[in-house]
């Protein structure tokens, strides 16, 4: 006999819901929401003078700095080749498309610290091109490139994977209306194109970008560590942490905590008009 | 302008998508490509646009090669059978993109390209819906959009694929008639591809039947309905009752001597007959060698299904001719056939 | 008539190399500047860089590369590594599979919030979820004073802290992965399975289970390899003491911080190659499934 006392057949029970709800909420709350409270209470531990104290210090500022440099170089190249990509591979048929996507997969499924070390292994003094770069003079490990590239390589997929299964999903019929229409390459691409993946683009440029900026793995590889130069703010908080200057290390992983959350926040919005808009072209 | 195609063929993989397909397209007519679907007809029209280049042959645009050209240097329209609005602008915007696309030498100032696109969008009767999106339109408004957009660059062929496909029965036969209309004003030289042998008989000035990637037969749609030309053709166009027979003496025996009818040609031997249902007269008489056994009477006609030594034959006619007849299921009936169409086996 | 001289006409592009790869012709333009691009790109950034670390731990010779990688220290840290990633994948899939459930299948007041916060992990940087988590789990953290006064279980330092850090991470993996599923589960089947005179539970149990079942092995398996690799919510709660505690990621650190370039290649191709198989048997299992179910 169904134990469901209510109208549809495919209710649960009140008493399970409560249950699985409860159950659901609490896990997340212990697991999810209580670290990220922690980070802020940390962070106010000694109150708002400290707090700020430990922002505006010369060298938090420096890495913020730094983080801001890395990311705006890293985001944009992996848009422009996130954007290069999902073209050739959702409109185009070609032989090894699949291997090629598992490729741009790929450094999603490396741990952060491997990608950091193949680039040590590559660019570092004992590397296989480092004596060579360093005889000209160019310093990539424990230097910004390092970090730069570092982070291009943990951030590589965000942009393409988001575009490609849209650019599949929406097929090539009105760039074909576009060229029968007269239209160049370039119009086609930036009056048609473009317009139709704009809110997929701005997504995946938005994971990007978190990632970019927190990421702590790669970059703790091939950075060096050197206070001012080489420190971005994940970094940072680590240098802090292992002081003992516990506020100081909350300060600033607050001010990435925040923009986590802001990250959060606009993902959701963008779920919820890009969701419609997509439907609205869905059911035609 | 006319098109010439000759020997032109395509393969998909292992998949012979047209196979030497010669055709002309005559200046000013509305010419239909009908064939089930995987006939190699959409191929072909995408071939004509440009927009898919095949393994071998030629295309001629006015008499001059076309194939090296891309779509855009082709000056065809081309509406597509989703009708590929570009859905973040609006119906305007659409119409107005093969204008404003020019390289700006050879565009016009924007109040006549604004002149243009009204003109356009009041022929296709959608003049209040300019500042609508695609999403906001009917299935219906959304290909006469696609239309007016086809038209805006002034395209000397209009190529349409599948045109009415997504739309429901009664929109589709409304649009089939304007379209109509509407290339008996412009008289610009078209092509529709369609699967469906009502619209095109309907809508064509000729008729391309196609199948598995040839072309079985290219007529007027009295032509292609009357004289068939193959089994396909026969098959495709319209309903039709299907014998295998026995011919000899110029006579094709069916259903073990049930029936012998004449027939023209000389096929001889192991055959197969076709009827169309309307050609098949059924008279009731005691003791025939017929039975009634299905009636369907639908608006003003009927069909009636005979059972006749075993075989199941389908006659149409109109309602009045039945009623006069009288006739109640299961009543002898005797069947009398002018002529059958007979291919060999 | 012109069909054979018109054949050199059609293609104009026939003869340059990234054309004849294609498949199949588009009109559109754009393929070779696009595919070169982002192979170009790729070699740069992902393969050449991979290339290296391959060329590194190949060039220490058989016997050097198993030298490097069989010793007791490497062995347990892949001890460490595995096993907890194992563990926090496996509880991720019963709460994550809780959590999605219940968001698509209950009503509640700030459903839409918690559906947010679910992606956190995704967004929330390691290092910062790290310090967050060791001073929450620390014998003096909320969370950690109270079990370690109650029941005397130290969770920081200890490998449960790492389970408990690399579940963190994992979550959002098998939720989102399931989500969907759930989501567009038909809801004809289990009503098909209802008038049949099924239970609710054997509806669950045989109906919807077996649909989602393929997901969560992903949403399981993409957890398990985010565990594996995961560095940086990790070592501020590890407390790195090598042999109990010690994850593979922070060997590499420690090896490159003693400058042996070697080694660190040696254990991090080791682990590439162990994850690589752990993930194609897991994908094998899993299109196994998939057959079975086809849905």
């Amino acid at each position: 006999m169904p134990a469901s006392s209510s109208a549809s057949a495919l209710s649960d029970p009140a008493w399970m819901r409560r249950l699985l709800i409860a159950t659901a909420l609490a896990f997340l709350a212990l697991f999810l929401l209580l670290p990220l409270v922690a980070v802020f209470a940390e962070a106010l531990r000694r109150g708002v003078g400290a707090y700020w104290t430990a922002l505006v210090d010369e060298d938090a500022l420096e890495a913020i700095k730094l983080t801001l440099i890395v990311a705006a170089i890293a985001v944009p190249a992996n848009l422009v080749f996130g954007v290069a990509a999902s073209w050739c591979v959702a409109k185009f048929d070609f032989y090894g498309k699949n291997l090629l996507i598992t490729l741009i997969d790929l450094p999603f499924s490396v741990s952060p610290v491997i990608s950091g070390l193949i680039y040590v292994l590559l660019f570092g003094l004992n590397g296989a091109i480092g004596p060579f770069l360093k005889a000209q003079g160019i310093q990539i490990i424990f230097a910004v490139p390092g970090l730069v590239l570092a982070t291009i390589f943990v951030t590589f997929p965000f942009v393409a994977r988001e575009l490609i299964p849209l650019m599949q999903e929406q097929g090539t019929e009105e760039e074909e209306a576009a060229l029968v229409l007269g239209a160049g390459g370039w119009q086609t691409f930036w009056r048609v194109t473009l317009p139709n993946i704009k809110w997929g683009l701005l997504y995946g440029v938005l994971l990007c970008n978190a990632r970019a900026m927190g990421e702590f793995g790669a970059v703790s590889v091939v950075s060096g560590h050197i206070r001012g130069y080489t420190n971005t703010m994940p970094l940072h908080v680590e240098i802090l942490y292992n002081e003992y200057n516990f506020v100081a290390a909350f300060a600033v992983a607050s001010v990435l905590a925040m923009l986590a959350l802001v990250t959060l926040v606009a993902k959701s919005a963008l779920e919820w008009r890009f969701g419609a808009e997509l439907a609205a072209t869905r059911h035609k | 302008m006319a098109i010439q195609v000759s020997g032109i063929t395509k393969q998909f993989g292992s998949y012979r998508a047209l196979d030497s397909v010669d055709l002309e397209v005559r200046s000013g007519e509305l010419l239909a490509l009908l064939g089930p679907s995987g006939s190699g007809k959409t191929t072909l029209l995408r071939i004509m646009a440009g927009l898919e280049s095949p393994d071998a042959g030629s295309l001629q645009l006015n008499g001059e090669e076309a194939l090296g050209l891309k779509p855009r240097d082709r000056q065809v329209g081309f509406v597509f059978q989703h009708y590929a609005l570009f859905r973040h602008m609006t119906v305007f915007d659409n119409v107005a993109f093969g204008l404003k696309v020019r390289p700006r030498a050879q565009r016009l100032p924007n109040a006549e390209i604004k002149r243009r696109v009204s003109e356009l969008l009041e022929l296709v009767q959608l003049g209040h819906f300019a500042d609508r999106y695609p999403a906001q339109l009917s299935g219906g408004q959304r290909q006469r959009v696609a239309l007016a957009r086809a038209l805006a660059i002034e395209p000397k062929v209009l190529l349409l694929d599948e045109p009415f496909g997504a739309l429901d029965a009664k929109v589709r036969k409304e649009l089939r008639r304007w379209l109509r209309k509407l290339h008996d004003e412009i008289h610009i030289t078209s092509v529709f591809v369609t699967h469906d042998q009502e619209e095109a008989l309907e809508l064509a000035d000729r008729v391309v039947v196609m199948s598995q990637g040839r072309i079985e037969q290219i007529g007027s749609p009295a032509e292609v309905y009357d004289h068939p030309s193959s089994a396909f053709v026969y098959e495709f166009l319209g309903q039709v009752n299907r014998f295998d027979c026995m011919v000899e003496g110029g006579l094709a025996h069916i259903g073990n001597g049930a029936l012998a009818i004449p027939t023209d040609g000389d096929v001889r031997g192991a055959a197969i007959a076709y009827v169309r249902p309307h050609d098949l007269g059924v008279t009731p008489a005691v003791g025939g060698p017929g039975r009634v056994s299905g009636i369907h009477v639908v608006g003003p006609d009927a069909r009636v299904e005979i059972e006749l030594g075993g075989l199941f034959l389908e006659a149409e006619m109109d309602r009045e001719r039945f009623t006069s007849l009288g006739m109640a299921l299961g009543d002898s009936c005797s069947v009398h056939i002018d002529r059958a169409r007979v291919f060999a086996r | 008539m012109v069909a054979t001289s018109s054949a050199d006409v059609a293609f104009p592009e026939k003869g340059s190399a990234v054309t004849s790869i294609l498949k199949k012709p588009s009109v559109l333009p754009g393929f070779g500047l696009t595919l070169g691009f982002t192979l170009s790109y790729l070699g740069v950034i992902v393969l050449l860089p991979l290339g290296a670390l391959i060329a590194k731990a190949s060039g220490l010779g058989w016997y050097g590369f198993w030298g490097a990688v069989l010793t007791p220290r490497v062995f347990a840290a892949f001890e460490v590594s595995f096993g907890l990633s194992l563990a926090a994948a496996a509880v991720n899939a019963v709460f994550g599979f809780i959590v999605a459930w219940v968001l698509v299948r209950y009503e509640f007041p700030g459903k839409r919030l918690v559906d947010a916060l679910v992606d956190l992990p995704f967004a929330l940087p390691t290092a910062v979820a790290g310090i967050a988590l060791s001073a929450l789990y620390a014998p003096n953290g909320w969370v950690g004073k109270p079990l370690n006064e109650l029941f005397g279980l130290k969770v920081a330092f200890t490998p449960i802290g790492i389970a408990i850090a690399l579940t963190f991470v994992g979550l959002p993996f098998v939720v989102r992965t399931v989500q969907p599923i759930l989501q567009e589960l038909p809801p004809e089947e289990e009503e098909a399975a209802v008038s049949l005179g099924a239970t609710r539970g054997q509806t669950f149990w045989q109906v919807v289970f077996p649909a989602v079942l393929p997901a969560l092995v992903t949403g399981f398996a993409l957890s398990f390899a985010r565990g594996v690799g995961e560095y940086g919510s990790v070592i501020f709660i590890a407390g790195n003491m090598p042999g109990l505690t010690e994850i593979l990621p922070l060997l590499i650190v420690i090896k490159l911080e003693q400058y042996d370039y070697a080694g660190a290649a040696a254990v991090g191709a080791s682990m590439l190659l162990v994850s690589f198989v752990m993930l194609l048997i897991l994908n094998i299992l899993q299109h196994w499934m998939r057959s079975r179910h086809a849905r």
